[in-house]
C-alpha cells in the first residue's frame, strides 16, 4: 500500500477556541496540540463540540474566540489545502449521479492534482471496482471509503477524521484501524474523531477528552488511564456511615453512590486497604474503578468531577 | 483559480439537470422555428412561408431565446443549489477554503454554460431552419445575414439569465423554490405584474428580469421568443434600450448574488 512520498506531519495548534450559537456554547476555550506522526483521538460525548471545533479547523465554522492552526496557518490561508490537510466530514456528502471517479477527478482538479491521481486513490481504499458505479448506490462503508479517498486525493501531510467508523461494518473498522496507523506511520498527523471508544482504544496512541466544549483530558492513552487509575476505589459494605466517618477523618474525598456503596476519590488500592483494615470495616466489594478508556472517558464526560485530570496531566 | 474552475466545469458536467436543461433546450427551440416559419406564411396565405423581413429574419436565427429565457436560469440555480440539496458545499469548501474562489468558479462555469445553451439553440436554428428555408424557397442568406444583429443580445442574454439564476439560488438556497421564483417569478409573475402595472399606473414595468433579458436580446425578443411578460409586442410594453436592458439584467445577477454571498455563502457550514 502505497499512499505517496510525502511523509511531514504538520502540528494542530488549538488555542483558546470558542464557538457560540447564540446562548449556547458549542466550544470553550478548547486548546491543545496535535503530534505527528501519531493518531490522535478527539473523543467526547455527541454534542461535546468534536465536530464544531473540526469544522472551525477547516475554515468552515467561523469561531467566536480563538484559533485553530495548521502548522502555524488557518486552513483557508493554506498555499495548497488539498495538499496539506485531508479531511473526512460527512458520509453523505456526495452527489448521487456523479460516479465515483467523477467525484474524485473533481476533488484532484479542485486541489491541483492530476486526472489519474483519482484512480491511484480509488485504489488505495479497495474502490478501484466500483469507479464507475454512480455514488447513488453505494452503501454506507463504501461512501465513507470514498470520503477517505477524496481526503487522500492530495496525499496531504495531515489527516482529519470526524466519525470515520460510522456505517463501517467490522471489516471496514478494521480496515480503518490499520489504514489510519499506517498513515500516521509514515509520519502524518492524522486526529480522529469519534464516540465509539472500545474501537479508539484499539487505535489511538492519544487522546483529547472534551465535554459539553471544553477540554477533560489530554496526552497518550496511558497517561489518561494512569491518571483516572489511581483516582477513584468504590467500595461496598453494610458500614458505609461508619466508612464516611473514617474516610473524613483521614482527609479524603468521598461521595456515596448508594445505602451501601460510595466512591473514594483520588486514591490508590494500597492507600485506601490498609486504611479499612486498620479500622476494622467489613467489606463486601473493593473495586478499582477505572484502566480502560471507556471508564477514563465516561468519568471524564459525566460530570461526576473526578476532579481535573486535564491538569493533573 | 484555474483548479477551482475546471473543478466547477466538471461539477456542472456531471449533474443531470443540465443535460436536461440542454436537451429541453433542442425541441424548444424547434418549436419556435416552426412558429417563425407559420407567422411568416400567415402574411401570404400560406401556412408556412420563408423568411424575408428584417424582423422576420431576426426572430427565426434567434428562435432559440423562449429556450434560454427559461433554461439559462435553471442552470445558473443547479450550479449553486444542487451544492446545498446534496451537501456538497462542505466538501467545495474543503478542496477550495477561499469563498469569493469558489463563487467566482461558479459565476465563470454558468457563462461558459449559458454559452454553451445560446450556441446550442443556434445549431438547433440552423439546422432546422437552413434546409427548411431552402424548400420553401428561401435563400441561405435570409436565415444567417443577421447573425451579427441577433448573436451577441442572444449570447449576452443567457449569460446574464445564468448569472440571475445563480444569484437566485445562492439567495434561496432551497432548489424547487429557487427555479420557481426564476422561472415562475419571471414567466408568471413578472406579466401579472406588468399587466396590473399597466392598467392601474399606466407605468410600463420594464426593469424586471424577463423584460429586461428582452430588451438585451433586441428584436428576437419582441416577436415569437419573447415569452410571457417581457413580450414587448404582445403586451404592448415599452421595452428598455439593449444596454439599459443588459445593465439591469447585470443587476438582477448580482445584486441577489451579492447579497446571497454574505448571507448565506459566507455563513457557517454545520
Amino acid at each position: 500500500m502505497t499512499v505517496g512520498a510525502t511523509t511531514r506531519g504538520l502540528p494542530i495548534e488549538i488555542r483558546g477556541l470558542s464557538k457560540h450559537f447564540g446562548t449556547v456554547r458549542a466550544v470553550d476555550d478548547l486548546s491543545f496540540t496535535v503530534e505527528p506522526g501519531r493518531v490522535t483521538g478527539f473523543l467526547g460525548p455527541n454534542g461535546s463540540g468534536k465536530t464544531t471545533t473540526l469544522r472551525m479547523l477547516l475554515g468552515l465554522v467561523h469561531p467566536s474566540a480563538g484559533t485553530a492552526t495548521i502548522d502555524g496557518h488557518r486552513y483557508q490561508d493554506l498555499e495548497n489545502p488539498t495538499s496539506t490537510v485531508g479531511a473526512v466530514l460527512e458520509a453523505t456528502s456526495f452527489h448521487p449521479a456523479r460516479r465515483a471517479r467523477t467525484h474524485l477527478r473533481m476533488a484532484a482538479r479542485a486541489g491541483g492534482q492530476p486526472d489519474a491521481r483519482a484512480d491511484e486513490v480509488l485504489g488505495l481504499v479497495g474502490l478501484s471496482g466500483d469507479a464507475k458505479r454512480k455514488i447513488g448506490g453505494f452503501s454506507m462503508g463504501m461512501r465513507q471509503r470514498l470520503e477517505l479517498a477524496t481526503a487522500l486525493i492530495g496525499d496531504p501531510d495531515v489527516l482529519i477524521l470526524d466519525e470515520p467508523s460510522n456505517g463501517l461494518d467490522p471489516q471496514g473498522i478494521a480496515w480503518l484501524r490499520d489504514f489510519m496507523r499506517y498513515l500516521a506511520g509514515e509520519g502524518r498527523t492524522v486526529l480522529v474523531s469519534s464516540h465509539l471508544l472500545s474501537e479508539m482504544a484499539q487505535t489511538i496512541d492519544n487522546a483529547v477528552i472534551v465535554s459539553f466544549g471544553q477540554l477533560k483530558a489530554q496526552g497518550t492513552l496511558e497517561e489518561i488511564t494512569a491518571g483516572i487509575t489511581s483516582v477513584v476505589m468504590r467500595a461496598r459494605t453494610p458500614e458505609a456511615d461508619r466508612l464516611a466517618g473514617v474516610l473524613t477523618q483521614a482527609g479524603m474525598a468521598f461521595r456515596r453512590l448508594s445505602h451501601d456503596e460510595v466512591a473514594i476519590d483520588g486514591v490508590t488500592p494500597e492507600k485506601v486497604g490498609p486504611l479499612l483494615a486498620s479500622n476494622q470495616i467489613i467489606l463486601y466489594e473493593l473495586v478499582q474503578e477505572g484502566g480502560d478508556l471507556e471508564s477514563v472517558f465516561l468519568t471524564l464526560t459525566s460530570g461526576l468531577g473526578f476532579g481535573d485530570v486535564a491538569e493533573s496531566l | 483559480m484555474i483548479h477551482a474552475l475546471r473543478a466547477e466545469l466538471l461539477k456542472m458536467r456531471s449533474m443531470p439537470g443540465v443535460w436536461v436543461s440542454f436537451g429541453l433546450v433542442f425541441p424548444l427551440t424547434i418549436l419556435l422555428v416552426l412558429a417563425v416559419f407559420a407567422s411568416a406564411g400567415g402574411f401570404t396565405g400560406h401556412t408556412f412561408y420563408f423568411v424575408s423581413s428584417l424582423r422576420e429574419r431576426r426572430e427565426l436565427l434567434g428562435a432559440g431565446y423562449f429556450g434560454i429565457e427559461v433554461l439559462a436560469p435553471v442552470i445558473g440555480v443547479l450550479c449553486v443549489t444542487s451544492e446545498y440539496r446534496h451537501k456538497t458545499m462542505t466538501t467545495s469548501l474543503v478542496l477550495v477554503p477561499v469563498r469569493s474562489r469558489v463563487l467566482l468558479a461558479k459565476v465563470i462555469t454558468v457563462a461558459i454554460w449559458a454559452v454553451l445553451l445560446a450556441a446550442l439553440s443556434l445549431f438547433a436554428v440552423l439546422l432546422v431552419a437552413l434546409p427548411w428555408n431552402a424548400a420553401l424557397g428561401g435563400v441561405t442568406s435570409q436565415v444567417t445575414d443577421q447573425f451579427g444583429a441577433v448573436v451577441p443580445g442572444l449570447v449576452a442574454s443567457a449569460v446574464l439569465l445564468g448569472l440571475f439564476g445563480l444569484g437566485f439560488g445562492t439567495l434561496v438556497k432551497n432548489q424547487v423554490a429557487a427555479i420557481l421564483l426564476t422561472i415562475g417569478g419571471t414567466l408568471v409573475l413578472e406579466g401579472i405584474l406588468e399587466v396590473l402595472a399597466r392598467a392601474i399606473f399606466h407605468y410600463d414595468l420594464n426593469w424586471l428580469p424577463n423584460a429586461a433579458g428582452a430588451a438585451l436580446a433586441g428584436d428576437i425578443a419582441r416577436g415569437l421568443g419573447g415569452g410571457g411578460g417581457g413580450n414587448g409586442q404582445s403586451t404592448g410594453l415599452r421595452l428598455l434600450t439593449w444596454w439599459q436592458g443588459g445593465l439591469v439584467m447585470l443587476g438582477w445577477g448580482l445584486v441577489p448574488l451579492t447579497i446571497g454571498y454574505f448571507t448565506t455563502f459566507r455563513r457557517d457550514v454545520t
